[in-house]
């Protein structure tokens, strides 16, 4: 009996350290490493150092060497990594605040107004987030380039060169405002709503009028949830890979594409190292700062009822709004609209709309393209299996046995952007004992890692609505903690764990960075396919993949919606 | 079927005590409440012989075995939940079959395991054995559930929920029942039927049951022996009746139905042998109970007291005079809160009918047997 108990006991612990090995071994090891090779400029190889007496001498070796001049030179006159991240601090920042003002109306609008369509806006607001950054890119050259359909009506109307030049920062920045504003639009809407509206009559109450108040009143006590998303929205545009690697002029360097140049192209270790360092403390410090906003925010959120709020129904105001918002809210389904015409374009360019149609694109990728297809759908089912595993586990360890140090480990992935994630597992696996650069497991590992603060916030929160007590029924009579997980607790997730799983199935198949840099060619997926055909200059083809990922995405999005909604007990 | 045996228990969250020197005994077959304040540690000592606890120190038996190092999952407790922990995905058959296909997964050879676990995992692959079926219809039947076998926990009454915690806790054939607040989630009426349920399916099956309770009432009226806990510690064990005229000390008193408590001096102990103490500025009882100490608590039940609206009958009794400051009329009883010099009584009589209800102001005489004096 007693023996019986100590296996099952271990069973679970043993569980746990391997997850803790997992994320040793391919999350903070190869952080550790990168920080190591950027002070000694050479690669230094930690897991050869333990099975190998030589190796591990010439580590020590490298590592007597250690200097921070690779930090010092940074800031010497004309170093282009000082440039790079001086540009994607700017980036970043004129992203958020344009963000944060374009949102502002919207987010009041959804809050605080009766404005006409707001189901239909909502529906809209999510069409950004299903394109893939790089998709987008291409989208708004094929509005706004040379030959966008865009300038082309510009030039009917008398226009002379283009509206402006999409392969620039300023290109940069609007496609990331246009496809990031969601990140920001509902936190806010939250933080409008959360507002007390007492304190609004009061003021109004006092004599003030509408204006004043809203500008007094409603906005200052908005500003800790505004503030927050502007920090997520500065984070995510710092870290996007998409964009600017398919629009940045040769003379523009982000740190982004610098660093994806220095692996990719130049094969140097050093310096990619370096940069993936600065990238990972920028993000980290925002991340802090955005945890500290939140933090302060705690006043009035949770009262029993929802306070029924007085919605604003002036004429004029709700008037302007509709218009604002719907054109904010449609240059997104322009751009989606723009690909699916080039997607099925004999050619286009001549004129605003295409010479002719055809579905050849489609009949091309589905013949030459089917195993960028099938590569995705594995790729993709193989992070979801790996992801549902680890972090059911691992919510389970957090949740019920209180495992801080498994909630912790598993959330450090939302500070690492992808391009630093793959720099660093590039470089920890690209010599034995572990060689795994260039394999399939390496990018599903990589895709888990990734996805995994997500996954797990999705089956924690299933794994906190069953009460403990149904756990120890099971044991009561008579299931050990492993078997009562498994017949009990499992079950209950499970719908949880599905919606979960469908998205970090959905997120795969969009993920750029990590795709470009680590996928090997008899690997590459639909993205990286996409990728390489807008290299080639086979717009048509990559805007046909193109859609079919869209498609893929939206398919999946709604079902793994249906499956939350439809949850049974 | 066994006995519990408690001995010393302790138990320290975070240098916070919960559990201090707790000893038991409960008896075979014997129906057993712990009933205190929330808080006072009865749920904790309960989750000790569940097993869900580690006491920090102290012994624990279920029969004659020592259980302090037998996990929780063989210390074959049946519990019944506060909450009823149905299992939500499972139907009402399921659910009470839970611990039969479990045992079978343990017991049975390779093939069982395999499809033992399968049918749990999805009720619709395989199925449970004769035995099994068998033994879930006759639990059902015993709740008298039967007819609703195929229902998921979520589509029945708390009433029916809780008697399907209950037949799935029986089928087990548990050394020791045991109950964590069962009747709270229900509505007033529905938890008088279920007391007299539970009581009698207990009798029934003629198994030890560990009942825990805030309510006095409950505890009083379906046990055997009741344990009164305060602040972690045992304070009286006893049963109903004896708790009820017997209190220990002041907070029993307070706690197992209402008293009147007063301070008194002893004066002394009269040729009778009786204790003669003072109570109030002027007031003197007569009580049976010896007492050492020279100040003491003295404790007066509501309905040990007669209330006279003339002369009382004469006889050895104590004697006080007192005018009624509120009538409230309770239904089978009449609530008289009495003023005696600057003391207040409350005094419950049975109420007849065609009997009057004394006004306020009403003059009355209060007899009080010197056996139902409590002095503590």
């Amino acid at each position: 009996m007693m023996k019986r108990f100590l296996s099952q006991l271990n069973g679970l612990s043993v569980l746990k350290w391997l997850i803790y090995l997992f994320f040793f071994i391919f999350l903070l090891v190869p952080l550790f490493s990168i920080l190591l090779v950027s002070f000694t400029g050479q690669p230094v190889n930690i897991f050869g150092s333990f099975s190998s007496q030589k190796i591990f001498n010439s580590t020590i070796q490298k590592l007597s060497n250690m200097s921070v001049e690779a930090y010092t030179s940074i800031f010497s006159e004309g170093n282009s990594y000082f440039a790079a991240l001086i540009n994607s601090l700017e980036l970043g920042t004129g992203v958020a605040v344009l963000v944060t003002l374009a949102v502002l109306p919207i987010a009041y609008a959804f809050a605080r107004t009766k404005m006409p369509f707001k189901p239909f806006f909502a529906a809209l607001c999510t069409i950004p987030l299903i394109m893939p950054t790089f998709i987008s890119s291409h989208a708004f050259v094929l509005m706004f380039g040379k030959t966008g359909w865009v300038t082309q009506l510009y030039h009917s109307f008398g226009g002379e060169g283009v509206l402006f030049d999409v392969q620039s920062m300023l290109g940069i920045v609007l496609v990331q405002v246009f496809f990031f504003f969601p990140y920001a639009l509902w936190p806010m809407v939250a933080a409008f709503k959360i507002s007390d509206v007492t304190l609004e009559e009061a003021s109004q109450n006092l004599g003030a009028r509408s204006w004043y108040t809203f500008m007094r009143v409603t906005l200052p006590l908005a500003v800790p949830g505004i503030v927050s998303s502007m920090l997520l929205i500065f984070t995510v545009s710092f870290s996007d890979f998409g964009t600017p690697i398919i629009l940045a002029p040769k003379d523009l360097n982000l740190i982004v594409v610098e660093s994806y140049r220095e692996i990719a192209g130049f094969f140097n270790w050093a310096g990619s190292a370096v940069l993936t360092v600065i990238m990972l403390i920028v993000a980290a410090f925002f991340f802090w700062l955005q945890r500290l906003v939140i933090k302060g925010r705690e006043y009035g959120t949770i009262s029993g009822k929802p306070t029924k709020q007085k919605l604003n129904d002036h004429k004029g105001t709700l008037v302007g709004l509709t218009i604002y918002t719907f054109l904010i809210t449609f240059v997104p389904i322009l751009a989606m609209g723009s690909v699916f015409l080039s997607s099925i374009a004999t050619t286009w360019g001549h004129h605003a709309l295409p010479d002719g149609y055809t579905l050849d694109h489609y009949k091309t990728i589905f013949s030459l393209s089917g195993k960028n297809i099938w590569n995705s759908m594995v790729l993709a089912g193989g992070t979801l299996v790996l992801s549902v595993v680890i972090s059911t586990f691992v919510s389970y360890f957090v949740v019920r046995r209180g495992s801080s140090g498994l909630d912790f480990v598993s959330s450090i992935p939302l500070i690492v952007p992808g391009i630093a994630l793959g720099i660093a597992l590039i470089q920890t696996f690209n010599t034995a004992p572990i060689h795994l650069t260039g394999t399939a497991i390496l990018l599903i590992i990589a895709y888990t890692i990734r996805r995994m603060p997500y996954m797990i916030r999705s089956t924690m929160s299933s794994m906190m609505a069953i009460r403990k007590d149904i756990e120890e029924a099971a044991v009561s009579l008579g299931a050990s903690t492993l078997i009562a997980a498994l017949t009990v607790i499992g079950p209950l997730m499970l719908p949880g764990i599905a919606a979960g799983a469908i998205l970090v199935f959905v997120t795969v198949i969009k993920e750029t960075s990590i795709s470009i840099l680590l996928a090997p060619t008899d690997w590459a997926p639909m993205s990286l396919a996409v990728f390489q055909n807008l290299l080639r200059g086979e717009y048509y083809t990559a805007c046909a993949m193109a859609i079919l990922i869209i498609v893929i995405v939206i398919i999946l999005q709604a079902l793994a919606k249906k499956i939350t909604k439809d949850q049974l007990y | 079927m066994g006995s519990v045996k408690i001995e010393n228990l302790h138990k320290q969250y975070n240098g916070n005590t919960a559990l201090e020197d707790v000893s038991l005994e409960i008896r075979e077959g014997e129906f057993f409440a712990l009933l205190g304040p929330s808080g006072c540690g009865k749920t904790t000592t309960m989750r000790c012989v569940a097993g869900f606890e580690t006491p920090t120190s102290g012994n624990i038996y279920i029969g004659d075995r020592n259980v302090n190092l037998v996990p929780a999952n063989q210390r074959n407790c049946g519990m019944v939940f506060q909450s009823y922990a149905l299992f939500p995905h499972l139907n009402v058959f399921e659910n009470v079959a839970y611990s039969l296909n479990i045992r079978r997964f343990y017991e049975g050879g390779l093939g069982a395991k395999f499809t033992t676990l399968a049918h749990m995992l999805n009720r619709k692959l395989g199925k449970v054995d004769r035995v099994t079926e068998q033994k879930v219809r006759d639990a059902l039947d015993f709740v008298e559930l039967g007819h609703l076998a195929d229902r998921l926990p979520g589509q029945l009454s708390g009433g029916q929920q809780q008697r399907v915690a209950l037949a799935r806790a029986l089928v087990m054939e548990p050394a020791v029942l045991l109950m964590d607040e069962p009747l709270s989630n229900l509505d007033k009426k529905l938890r008088n039927v279920m007391r007299v349920t539970i009581r009698q399916i207990q009798q029934k099956v003629g198994i030890t049951t560990i009942f825990v309770t805030h309510d006095q009432e409950e505890a009083m009226s379906m046990a055997d022996r009741v344990a009164v806990m305060h602040g972690g510690r045992l304070v009286q064990v006893d049963t109903p009746t004896a708790l009820y005229s017997n209190p220990a000390t002041k907070f029993v008193a307070d706690f197992v139905g209402s008293s009147n408590i007063y301070n008194g001096t002893v004066k002394g102990v009269n040729e009778a042998g009786e204790t003669v103490i003072q109570v109030g500025q002027n007031q003197q009882l007569r009580s049976t109970y010896p007492t050492s100490k020279k100040d003491v608590e003295i404790i007066i039940r509501p309905e040990s007291i007669r209330l006279f609206a003339g002369e009382a009958p004469a006889n050895e009794e104590n004697i006080l005079d007192g005018t009624i400051e509120l009538s409230t009329y309770l239904g089978p009883t009449i609530r008289y809160d009495v003023k005696v010099g600057e003391l207040r009584f409350e005094v419950d009589t049975v109420f007849e009918a065609g009997s009057p209800i004394l006004p306020s102001g009403t003059a009355v005489k209060l007899q009080i047997d010197p056996n139902r004096v409590v002095a503590l």
